[in-house]
């Protein structure tokens, strides 16, 4: 009786269905993540009677065979990438993107990773850093008598300086999209590497078609959905019971087995 | 007499059979695209285990598992590459081992913006070709016949493809292979499926139902039960028989 292992890869399965709502849930407020969510596939399955087999020398052919499942097996974490709702900061550094580009970071070992959380500050040199403090690509630096940061739709960042009318351009931001950005490795930190199921980043200048626009004084909120999740959570844990269920109708049959010759 | 006691072990081997059926559904209650099954057994037609003129005592086989390819429930993920088919009908995807069907949409798309499933194999339009976009262009757009289309940079409409959706006469010949994927059996060829609606952003849940699932293994469990009884009691008869025997000689 494959029941009992059956239930177990079950079991297993919604453990994994709950640790991934459990992160969603405690990533809440995190500025720009994007909801995960387990997928499942069913297991391999054993012909007991093939169907269209042969069934007796006359030809007739088994019509509907038996097969029996092997239970479930996670199949992939998959990251929904649909926008986060914007919400206003009225800090100059935080830039939210409205589209499906990712700002580029480069990390201290020089590796260029991705990144969605705009919230962005200026180091002890006037680079614009992200909240650890790794520099964003390219690099721009603001001057320090500098009164006013604006920053467009289109990334072109502009500083007012005292004495001049005009502002200056010190930098254009670009963005970078990806073939599939659910295949992105993600790093914690809120950031990604490029890996062999994203496809290369692709790099163009935020506001045309598919990168997005840029708003300065926004933070992107996580798309994380309190009540998706909560009802996600409810089912996984019904699922669970259900399967511990089926350990239990199993082991009741075995124990009958070995009650039947006293 | 012995036979009795055959009898009732096939009718244990089939409950047995019975309750990894339902073992599977259950853990498959949040497979996509998944679709109930259940055992169905018959009176085993060639070999009786008393065979007289009239009234034969026959034993229990596995005859076939029935599938009910009803539709599951349609869950909003708002997910671009998600679609769900709303009526008959199966998605196409090219494995190694050649063409293999499916009602999981959950797609994505591969480092080179092919359209595949969740392992890397490619999504077959109705031509048999495979779709692929450009992540430069804007979300893609799927209609409800499976259209894609993406926006262009220059804001032209661009059709990439239409997703295939093809039916089979005979669904009971399908046969299942894991990975959410079932493979024609017994020579039968797709056709193009008629009246299935494609919904983008929407994924088709298991169809399986809790409540029926639990009912089956109460069913199952009791089953089991009542016959192990009857085991024991033709057990005891037989010890009975032999004692009163033995005192009679």
């Amino acid at each position: 009786m494959r029941a009992l292992a059956t239930a177990a890869t079950g079991m297993a399965a919604q453990e994994m269905n709950v640790e991934v709502i459990s992160n969603n849930i405690a990533n809440m407020n995190t500025i720009g993540y994007k909801a995960q969510r387990a997928e499942f596939q069913d297991l391999l399955y054993q012909d007991v009677v093939r169907m269209g087999s042969q069934s007796s020398d006359t030809g007739t052919i088994v019509p509907t065979g038996v097969q029996v499942g092997s239970g479930v097996k996670p199949d992939a974490v998959y990251r929904i990438t649909t926008q986060g709702s914007l919400t206003q900061t009225s800090n100059p550094l935080d830039l939210a993107i409205n589209g499906q580009g990712y700002f580029q970071i480069q990390l201290p070992s020089g590796e260029t990773a991705y990144t969605r959380a705009g919230n962005f500050s200026v180091n002890n040199v006037g680079t614009i850093v992200t909240s650890d403090g790794f520099t964003v690509l390219p690099q721009i630096t603001i001057p320090q008598n500098a009164t006013a940061v604006t920053i467009s739709q289109a990334g072109q960042v502009q500083v007012t300086v005292p004495g001049q009318t005009a502002p200056q351009i010190v930098g254009q931001l670009q963005l970078a999209t990806f073939f599939n950005p659910a295949g992105l490795d993600a790093q914690g930190g809120n950031l990604f590497l490029v890996s062999g199921a994203s496809g290369p980043a692709v790099l163009g200048i935020p506001g045309t078609t598919s990168y997005g626009t840029l708003q300065q004084g926004y933070t992107e909120a996580s798309n994380v959905d309190a009540v998706t999740e909560i009802t996600n959570l409810i089912s996984a844990q019904r699922a669970y019971e259900m399967n511990s269920k089926v350990v239990t109708s199993a082991d009741q049959m075995l124990q009958t087995n070995t009650q039947m010759k006293q | 007499m012995d036979n009795a006691l055959y009898v009732g072990l096939s009718r244990q081997m089939t409950l047995q059979r019975a309750i990894d059926v339902t073992a599977n559904n259950i853990a498959n209650v949040d497979t996509a695209g998944f679709k109930v099954e259940s055992l169905t057994v018959q009176e085993d037609p060639e070999t009786p285990a008393r065979a007289p003129a009239t009234d034969p005592i026959n034993y229990v086989l596995d005859k076939g598992l029935a599938r009910n390819f009803g539709q599951g429930a349609l869950e909003q993920t708002g997910n671009p590459l998600d679609v769900a088919i709303e009526g008959q009908g199966f998605f196409t995807v090219q494995t190694a081992d050649g063409p293999r069907y499916t009602r999981d949409g959950r797609f994505t798309l591969d480092a080179t913006g092919r359209l595949t499933d969740k392992e890397g194999d490619p999504v077959l339009d109705a031509g048999g070709g495979q779709i692929t976009l450009d992540p430069q262009n804007g979300q893609p757009g799927i209609g409800k016949d499976g259209t894609i289309s993406q926006i262009s940079l220059t804001g032209q409409t661009l059709v990439l493809g239409k997703l295939g959706v093809v039916q089979f006469s005979d669904l009971t010949a399908l046969s299942k292979q894991g990975d959410n994927l079932y493979a024609a059996a017994g020579g039968q060829l797709p056709v193009a499926a008629t009246g299935a609606r494609i919904n983008q952003g929407m994924v088709e849940k298991s169809n399986v139902q809790p409540v029926s699932e639990v009912v089956h293994l109460i069913a199952i469990t009791r089953a089991y039960e009542s016959v192990a009884n009857l085991i024991t009691q033709i057990e005891n008869l037989s010890e009975s028989a032999v004692q009163s025997l033995g005192k009679a000689a």
